[in-house]
């Protein structure tokens, strides 16, 4: 007996959910480097927007094969499944990004128009599934180091050893220009644990979503880039294989 | 028997990632700032939360001495979160005790006294409850509220010399 649709199940309709909603819970979650209070800063509008870019993308990317995942000859309760895992994709995106954005200040405003550069620039890009997971590793690691290692530095109380670079560098620019609230270490962690968890997710994602293999999916690509009377001897295999 | 098998599997994970998701949207909302308040608001959910009595009856004693810092420090820590209406009561009234003066009122004082009273009327499900202490010349939130109120409006009777004769409640 194969135990494979069960196993499927389980990561499609309970791990994927479980992590994205990690995701979500843990991508506002500061803690405050006096106190050491949680903060939950509920997703800015702004990472909301980041948000449906990305989702476009993975669904551009293949990663998300939206006429798979809802459709008429689909039970009514994989369809509901599969709409929520959506939703929770798209919240887990957006604190993604709420995780790797400043706060407030200058920094914020500078992260979200090249997060925006970058992705709507990718909208206009060709990309399969792999290279997309890569460009996003690189987008949020790049985000991560820049917010939580650079900017932690320059502006933790103690005085990390960017900030004593800085200070020598940039006297004239005005303290509140660059605003950036201080957070305990432990904030760096929570953020490295979800942006491991999103991308984690994704990877993941990418294996389970396949009534149709990676190969005939990126024959499919392929396929939609060549002329029309090319279209015929590769697309009955794959008709063929669906059926 | 295993497309029965997969089906449970999705609806149970279903069910169970939309209480995960009311759970992280209930953890946005009320905003706890440690574990502790975690388990104290889920308590508070659930209806069986109670504020430790042994720190509000020590706050009690405090504040019948007039040490009104050292009392509100005791109900803090009775009522961690803020949800019992009878201590946000106490530190309210501890508030316009200490603000209170013959010459002025601390107007920051009773500005955090009105919040304090503002969460005791928001937290009495029965509208407006009567707290009896025979020490107190206020029993009910909202008298207490309409004395902070009148505290921080400025007027003309705040130049009035006879008012050095009023008395504190």
């Amino acid at each position: 007996m194969s135990h494979h649709p069960n196993n499927r199940a389980l990561v499609s309709f309970v791990l994927l959910p479980f992590l994205f909603l990690t995701v979500v819970l843990l991508g506002g979650l500061r803690v405050d480097a006096v106190s050491r209070h949680f903060i939950f800063i509920a997703p800015p509008l702004v990472t909301l927007i980041l948000g449906v870019l990305l989702v476009l993308l993975l669904v551009r990317g293949g990663l998300i094969r939206f006429q798979h995942w809802i459709s008429s000859d689909l039970p009514p309760l994989t369809n509901a499944a599969h709409i929520w895992m959506f939703i929770s994709l798209f919240f887990a995106s957006a604190q993604a990004f709420n995780s790797v954005l400043p706060e407030r200040g200058l920094f914020h405003w500078m992260f979200a128009f090249f997060f925006l550069w970058t992705l709507w620039n990718n909208q206009f890009s060709l990309f399969d599934a792999r290279r997309l997971l890569r460009s996003l590793a690189i987008l949020f690691g790049t985000a991560f180091i820049l917010k939580h290692l650079l900017l932690a530095s320059l502006y933790s109380p103690e005085g990390g050893w960017l900030k004593r670079v800085t200070a020598s560098l940039i006297q004239g620019v005005i303290e509140g220009t660059l605003d950036v609230p201080n957070f305990a270490p432990a904030t760096g962690y929570i953020a490295f644990f979800t942006l491991a968890l999103y991308v984690g997710g994704l990877i993941l994602l990418t294996f389970t979503d396949n009534d149709i293999s990676d190969i005939d999916h990126r024959i499919a690509t392929k396929s939609r880039q060549l002329p029309r009377t090319e279209l015929p001897p590769i697309a009955a295999p794959l008709e063929s294989r669906s059926k | 028997m295993n497309r029965m098998q997969a089906r449970i599997i999705q609806l149970g994970g279903l069910a169970f990632s939309v209480l995960y998701a009311v759970f992280i949207i209930w953890l946005y909302a009320t905003e706890p700032r440690s574990f502790k308040e975690v388990t104290s608001s889920a308590e508070v959910a659930a209806g069986t939360y109670q504020i430790n009595l042994e720190k509000f009856n020590s706050g009690l004693d405090l504040f019948r001495r007039d040490q009104f810092r050292a009392a509100r420090v005791e109900w803090q820590l009775a009522d961690p979160i803020q949800q019992d209406a009878r201590t946000q009561f106490y530190i309210a009234y501890s508030f316009y005790r200490e603000g209170w003066g013959r010459v002025y009122f601390d107007q920051e004082l009773f500005k955090q006294g009105l919040d304090a009273v503002n969460r005791s009327i928001a937290l009495s499900s029965s509208g407006s409850p009567t707290f009896d202490d025979s020490n107190l010349q206020m029993h009910t939130p909202a008298e207490l509220k309409a004395e902070l109120e009148q505290g921080t409006e400025q007027s003309w009777k705040d130049i009035n010399p006879l008012k050095v004769l009023r008395t504190r409640k």
